[in-house]
This record gives structure tokens, sequence and C-alpha cells, in this order.
């Protein structure tokens, strides 16, 4: 085979990324330089965004083989975790792990605060269906207004995928700014006075109750709402390993080790599903303004919620923790106290908030619940169901 | 009004009870497990001049300090915020 130079050279050239770059995959990468600066000089949300900036910088690289529809490149494996709703359950593992359900425990009406605040992920979802999506697009928006990530995912993976990487994107940016959203909303719909309000302090909780509580959650949601089973299912499990005291090693590799390996996965294969064809439209930017509106009105629908919850109770709620029922737990209780402490510095409103703090998990998991319910499509269970008698039988069929 | 519009104010409102039906009841189990397994105070650990250590810390360990307050907040009547330890002088 005879080479001269100029054909070397010409096909040197032709084999490297530059030759395929296209305007998209410059935007796109110019986007994943946006995230990482965000993550890493802004701090927002840097344990997620910086992996889903540099998955999208990689999937965007031309040749690389790294979106997530490039089949057999190493992110597309990745993404078989989102698709197949795999690894936003297992993010799910490890927050259970993490979090106490005492102060839900010690004041349960609390979890109607969790409820409350999905009232912004239905306000979205007809301002969603108001700007031309359909109710299954609608849902996997509106469910942004949850503050709860994997929920997020797992619902925009079963629901709309073709909207994941806006709606991932959307969800997790937000979540980074809550500190930003919620105050003056707060401080709009509450009185001095309110904010001064000075909560009783939360009784002990029997560690049989902590036992108990995530079992009888299993068995009462799911039962109710079986779609919601893969998050509550491994939420609750998470929670028992911590409650238990008998799965020491479990809780401690579940709380750290396997939540930060399945964060990496997670959002590597979220920011390879942010090609140009997928994120540069004009559906993004209605799903950034609808994201942005279903955190205030869940903000908003928390507080509300609790000023009324304060007057029938004779002002021993502070409405303040009304907003912490959106999930992005512990971020949003933490809002709840610095709002209080700046009108009254002795008001430690912390533990009051965690617990609809943790009502709004559970709150916006019921949220996927009721859509999965009203918009899942039975068949992808059935698809599931043949992929693993198909996995079974290879790995049967292989020699001993 | 547009019918799809319709449909999902009808999906939301639904959507909604479903969400405060299935929170209520979880609200009334957990208020009834509450109630039949109470809290019950763990065994207070007899202190003995053999478990009490030799010398004194040379500071107040935060955990002491939370103990005290509990303590006090129990004895007063009042709640931790209400009032602020200063200053603890081990004898």
């Amino acid at each position: 085979m005879e080479l001269t130079f100029g054909d070397a050279a010409t096909k040197i050239i032709g084999s490297t990324g530059f030759s395929s770059l296209t305007l998209g995959d410059g935007t796109m990468i110019l986007v994943a330089c946006i995230l990482l600066y965000l993550a890493i000089w802004k701090k927002f949300e840097p344990l997620l965004l910086l992996p889903i900036g540099f998955g999208c910088l990689l999937a965007n690289l031309p040749l690389s083989m790294m979106a997530s529809t490039d089949s057999g490149g190493l992110l597309n494996f990745f993404y078989q975790g989102v698709k197949y709703e795999i690894l936003p359950p297992l993010v799910f593992l490890g927050v259970g792990a993490l979090t106490d359900f005492g102060p839900l425990l010690a004041n349960p009406s609390t979890l109607l605060l969790g409820a409350a605040a999905q009232i912004g992920v239905y306000t979205t979802l007809v301002g969603a269906v108001f700007l031309g999506f359909d109710l299954k697009e609608a849902s996997a928006i509106g469910i942004i207004g949850g503050a709860d990530g994997p929920t997020s995912i797992f619902i925009a993976s079963k629901l709309a995928p073709h909207l994941l990487a806006p709606i991932a994107v959307a969800a997790y940016s937000y979540m980074s700014l809550v500190p930003l959203i919620q105050p003056p909303i707060m401080r709009w719909l509450t009185t001095a006075g309110e904010r001064k309000i000075k909560m009783e302090q939360l009784k002990p909780i029997s560690q049989t109750v902590k036992i108990i509580f995530p079992v009888v959650v299993t068995i009462v949601c799911c039962l109710m709402l079986p779609g919601v089973t893969p998050l509550l299912g491994m939420l609750m499990l998470g929670n028992l390993f911590r409650e238990s005291g008998v799965t020491a090693r479990l809780h401690e590799t579940t709380e750290t080790h396997l939540i930060n390996i399945v964060t990496i996965l997670l959002a590597l294969a979220v920011g390879s599903s942010m090609t140009a064809d997928t994120f540069l439209r004009l559906e993004t930017i209605k799903i950034i303004i609808l994201g942005l509106l279903a955190f205030c009105m869940a903000t908003a629908g928390g507080v509300i919620f609790a000023k009324v919850m304060s007057k029938l109770s004779g002002g021993k709620i502070n409405p303040l923790i009304g907003s912490a029922g959106v999930s992005a737990v512990p971020m949003a209780a933490r809002v709840s106290q610095k709002v209080g402490a700046e009108e009254d510095p002795s008001n430690f409103l912390l533990m009051h908030a965690m617990g609809p703090n943790v009502a709004g998990v559970i709150g916006s998991a019921v949220a996927a619940g009721v859509f999965i319910s009203l918009f899942g499509d039975p068949t992808v269970d059935s698809n599931h169901a043949e992929i693993a008698t198909n996995i079974i039988s290879t790995i049967s069929s292989l020699p001993k | 009004m547009d019918s799809i519009v319709l449909t999902s104010l009808i999906v939301s409102l639904i959507a909604i009870l479903v969400i405060f039906t299935v929170l209520i009841v979880l609200i009334y189990t957990i208020k009834l497990l509450v109630r039949l397994i109470p809290y019950e105070e763990p065994p207070a650990q007899k202190i003995t001049s053999e478990t009490l250590p030799k010398t004194s810390p040379p500071s107040v360990s935060p955990d002491i300090i939370s103990a005290i307050t509990a303590v006090m907040a129990t004895h007063l009547g009042k709640s931790p915020q209400e009032f602020h330890i200063t200053q603890i002088n081990p004898k």
C-alpha cells in the first residue's frame, strides 16, 4: 500500500474529531464547560453537576462513541442503568441509609407538608400542557417540583425518555439554587411574627418504631401505588439497614461507597444523553422555565399549607418549615433554619424542618407513583421480564 | 377549554387527593405505632467512683454540655432554646 505525504496527512486529519465537529457539538461542549464551571467554581451541586458536565463533554466529542445512543460505547452501558430504571432506585437505597426519619415520626402531621409541596408538581403539569407538551411529558416535567433528582430521572426515563437530559439538568440545577429560590418566597408569604414562632421540642421515638416504620411504609404505599415500589422499596430498605442495627456493614456500604459509585454512573449516564439533537431544542428552554415554576410553586404550596396548620394548631407551627416539604434533603431544611434565625437567632427550626423535608422524599415518590399508575406503560414491565428471562437463559447456557 | 388542559386539571386533582390519602393513612399508622410502642428511657448507668475519670478533662466536651442542657431543661421545665450555658467550672 502506497501513501503519499498528502494522502497520509489528509487521512490523519480526516480521522480526528475536528473533521466531524458540528456547530451543535461545539455548542454542547460549551454547555458542558458551563456546567463544569458552575460545579467547580460556583459549587452548584458539584457531586452531580461535575460528572453530568463531564459526561456531556465526552458525549459531544465527535467519533468518541461516548453518547448514550452510541451502541457499544462505554457510556451507553452506563445508560442502560437509567433506561432500565436500575440506578435511581440504587441512589434511593443510599438516601434511605442516610436518612433519619426520627423528626417525622415525632411529628407525623408534617407528612402533610410533604404532600402540600407536591402542589408544585401539579401546577407545573398544567403549565406544561399549556405549553404544548403531552400528559406523559408534562408529568415528567412536573416532577422537577418534587426537588428529587433520582425521582425526576426515574419518571423521565419511564414516561418521556427523550426529555431525560433537560429534565435532569433542570432538576439538579434548581436543587442547587434552593438557597436562592426559596427565601424570597418564604419571606413574602409569612409575617415577621410567624417567622418568630418557636416550636415545641420533639418527643423521643422508640427504636422499635423506627425499625417498624420502613416496613409499614413499604407495605402501605407499595400496595396503594405499586409503580412506586422500586423507589420507595429501596429507600425503605436503606433505612432499615440503618435502623435495624444488625446490618452495620451493609449500612456503611450503602451510605458511602454504593451511593457514591451509583451517583457517578447515574450522572455520567445523564450527561451522555445531553447531545445536540436532544438538548438544543425549544423544549429545553420551556423545561428550564417550567422547572423554576415547579420549585417556586412547591415552596409556596408548602409554606401556605404550613400557615394553615399554624392557624389550626393555635400558632404552634412555624410556617417556615413548610418550604422544607420540597425534597432537596437537607438543603431545604437548612434554608428554613436560616430564614428563621434571621428573624430570631435563638430560634432553632432545623430538626422541625427535617420532618417535612424527609416527608418530601416520600411525597415526591408517591407523586411519581401516581404518574406511573396513570400513565405507566405495562408493556415495559413485560419487556423487563423478557430481558431477565433472556439473561437467565444465557447464564444457564454458559459452560460450567 | 382545551380537552387536554381539562384532563391535566383532573389528573392533578386526582393525584393530589391520592397523595393526601396515602400520607394521611401513613400519619395515622405512625400515630398508632407510637401509641402502641411508647419511648422508654434507657436504664441510667450507675456512676461509681471507679467509672469516673481519674483526672479531670482539659475542657468540657460538647456531649457533656448537651447532657447538662437536657437535664437543666427537664429540671426547669423550659425548652433548651430558652437558656444558654455560659460557663462550667468542674470542681
